[in-house]
């Protein structure tokens, strides 16, 4: 299982890109996911750094490959709009976090990053990402929408 | 119909697979076959087979990294950027079925990826002049045939207030159709440039110009200008997030039209009233001199800048000698007519000789040009000036100074300032000077001809 309730939030208070993915990979932390959150959070920076996650329609995938992360995970939050340096130069308020251990040379993530950005482009996904109302829920939409997990 | 696409994008994590998700959306909602390779960073997927490519009616490249291109050559290609494809699928499916057949002579993808990591979409200047242009030649058209139908009823009958003939006129000549061609030749090469917010700097760039009677090399310049000064604009001036809403209402509008106009008073208009100076006393200067060389310089000043400053001097100085030669007409005179009515006609005889060196639209447009020449509008010389200056300027200008030489050498006379073949009658020696327009038009539709590239592979330069 790579997302549980435990890495969701719904109302994330986070006011910009950096602490936001330092609450997502905490979140991860807690849940046994890293053993060094810093390690892990220095990787999804710099892959920011190279070009943004953000991919449009309030919708940010950040994502790191480290040594420091024990399982493949997912972690979602939904925030006050965010600036994340978007090409449609929208604020994001939509984030999944992906973390992949290093040596896991599998495509899997990569997979299901492909098929939700595929599902990304689909007004309905996004809708009920931004609507649902518990964690449960948002699990159980993920869980039902296909994206290979 | 049948279109594939090709998607890519740096990392190849989410960008790829938007677009590729919106692509398949807007072909579904169109009713036509997709097929999408995806060159992400699980590898190929989705790969495109010889046999389907084969098939396709266009091809859609919507990549911001390189892909192999060989196997689309002969194809309908059309090169975009990722986001383009998540942003406007729709409408990419109908470019790329309208879109240029590929040649893989010209330069690969791998190049261009090379050479320019983030451009968007090719760009190019002949792009932007023909989008322009395109926007242009129904103003030429329109306006140039309602001034042909005013002369009908006499040269001068427009000067009659209230008359279908001023009417006419008034639809037709510069503060009607005519005084519109440049603002809009210029709005629409700054709108390729910088899309809509280009329009208004564009347009209002272009307006001046003919203020400063700089005519369409002005207009030309007006509209480059606005363009480039709006994108710089939106690079360069980052406002607070609070702020950004009066971007695109105040802030970009007020500022380029500003630095657009006041670049054109400043750095163009003094040069443009100087060269028109400096081109009258030169012609004063020239009253004495060998009557063929004269018509001859005659000539190359009236297909120059078709009203810009070396034209109006030319003009100006024809229209002079008539007050003067009260009567009898004037040998300059004619030659200045005879020289501005060869563009036109030049230009209507090449896209009849060489169609594969205009475009569809030029040729139609060409067939109005006969009218606009006969018509001594030399304006109608414009569109194809525009969309290629270098090549077709010096062809025009050729054709007008073997007419404006050998209208002199025949001593040709007119008795009147415009007109075209309405005014014939005024004419003096007519078969002389009906000889010289012909000559001139046929040498300028040849060395059209030799000049000027084929359409197909002006495009592709421009890549």
């Amino acid at each position: 299982m790579l997302i549980n309730e435990r890495l969701i939030v719904l109302d994330s208070q986070s006011r910009d890109r950096d602490e936001l993915i330092r609450e997502l990979a905490s979140l991860a932390y807690k849940d046994g996911k890293l053993n060094d959150i810093d390690e892990y959070i220095e990787a999804v920076l710099k892959r920011e750094s190279e070009y943004s996650t953000a991919v449009g329609f309030g919708v940010a995938i950040p994502h790191g490959k480290s040594d420091s992360v024990v399982e493949p995970f997912l972690a979602f939050a939904r925030a006050k709009d965010i600036d994340w340096n978007s090409p449609d130069d929208k604020p994001v308020d939509i984030v999944f976090l992906i973390g992949v251990p290093e040596k896991d040379a599998g495509s899997l993530h990569l997979k299901i990053l492909a098929n939700l950005s595929r599902k990304l482009m689909k007004e309905d996904f996004r809708n009920s990402l931004r609507n649902i109302k518990t964690n449960e829920d948002l699990l159980d939409f993920l869980n039902k929408s296909e994206l290979g997990f | 119909m049948k279109i594939l696409a090709v998607t890519a994008c740096p990392t190849g994590i989410a960008h790829t697979y938007m677009a590729a998700e919106a692509l398949e959306e807007a072909a579904k909602k169109k009713g036509y076959d997709i097929k999408v390779e995806t060159r992400g960073s699980v590898g190929v997927e989705n790969e495109l087979s010889d046999a389907e490519i084969k098939e396709a009616d266009a091809i859609i490249l919507a990549c911001d990294t390189a892909v192999p291109m060989e196997r689309f050559e002969g194809k309908k290609l059309l090169n975009v950027s990722v986001s383009e494809a998540i942003k406007n699928a729709d409408d990419l499916i109908d470019r790329a079925l309208n879109a240029k057949v590929y040649k893989s002579s010209t330069k690969t993808q791998e190049d261009i990826s090379k050479t320019e990591p983030m451009k968007k979409e090719p760009t190019g200047v002949y792009k932007h002049l023909m989008n322009g242009v395109s926007y242009m030649i129904p103003f030429v058209v329109a306006g140039g045939i309602a001034i042909a139908i005013s002369f009908l009823f006499g040269y001068d009958s427009a000067s009659n207030e209230g008359s279908l003939a001023a009417y006419l006129m008034a639809i037709g000549g510069g503060n009607g159709a005519f005084g519109l061609m440049i603002p809009v030749l210029a709005g629409y090469i700054a709108y390729s440039i910088a899309d809509r917010p280009g329009l208004a700097p564009g347009m209002i760039g272009g307006m001046v110009a003919t203020q400063i009677n700089a005519g369409f090399l002005g207009g030309l310049v007006a509209g480059f200008l606005a363009g480039y000064i709006v994108l710089a604009i939106k690079k360069y001036i980052k406002l607070p997030k609070n702020l950004q809403g009066i971007m695109p209402v105040l802030i970009i509008p007020v500022l380029s039209s500003l630095s657009t106009g006041l670049l054109l008073f400043y750095v163009i208009g003094k040069p443009v009233a100087a060269i028109n100076n400096g081109m009258n006393n030169f012609l004063m200067s020239m009253s004495g001199a060998n009557a063929i060389i004269l018509g001859a310089i005659l000539g190359l000043m009236m297909a120059v800048d078709m009203g810009g400053p070396i034209n109006k001097a030319a003009y100006a100085f024809g229209t002079a000698t008539l007050t003067a030669a009260v009567g009898t007409g004037s040998e300059i005179m004619a030659a200045v007519m005879a020289a501005g009515m060869t563009p036109p006609l030049g230009i209507a005889l090449a896209t009849i000789l060489f169609k594969n060196k205009f475009t569809k639209a030029e040729i139609e447009a060409g067939k109005a040009c006969w009218v606009l020449g006969a018509s001594f509008i030399t304006e109608g010389a414009i569109p194809f000036a525009a969309a290629d200056p270098i090549r077709v300027i010096p062809s025009l200008m050729i054709g007008s100074a073997i007419t404006g030489a050998m209208s002199m050498a025949f001593k040709a006379t007119l008795a009147v300032p415009h007109g075209g073949i309405f005014v014939f009658f005024a004419v003096e020696n007519l078969v002389g000077y009906i000889i010289s327009i012909a000559v001139g038009t046929v040498v300028t539709a040849l060395v059209l001809g030799v000049f000027k590239k084929n359409v197909a592979e002006l495009a592709a330069q421009s890549k």
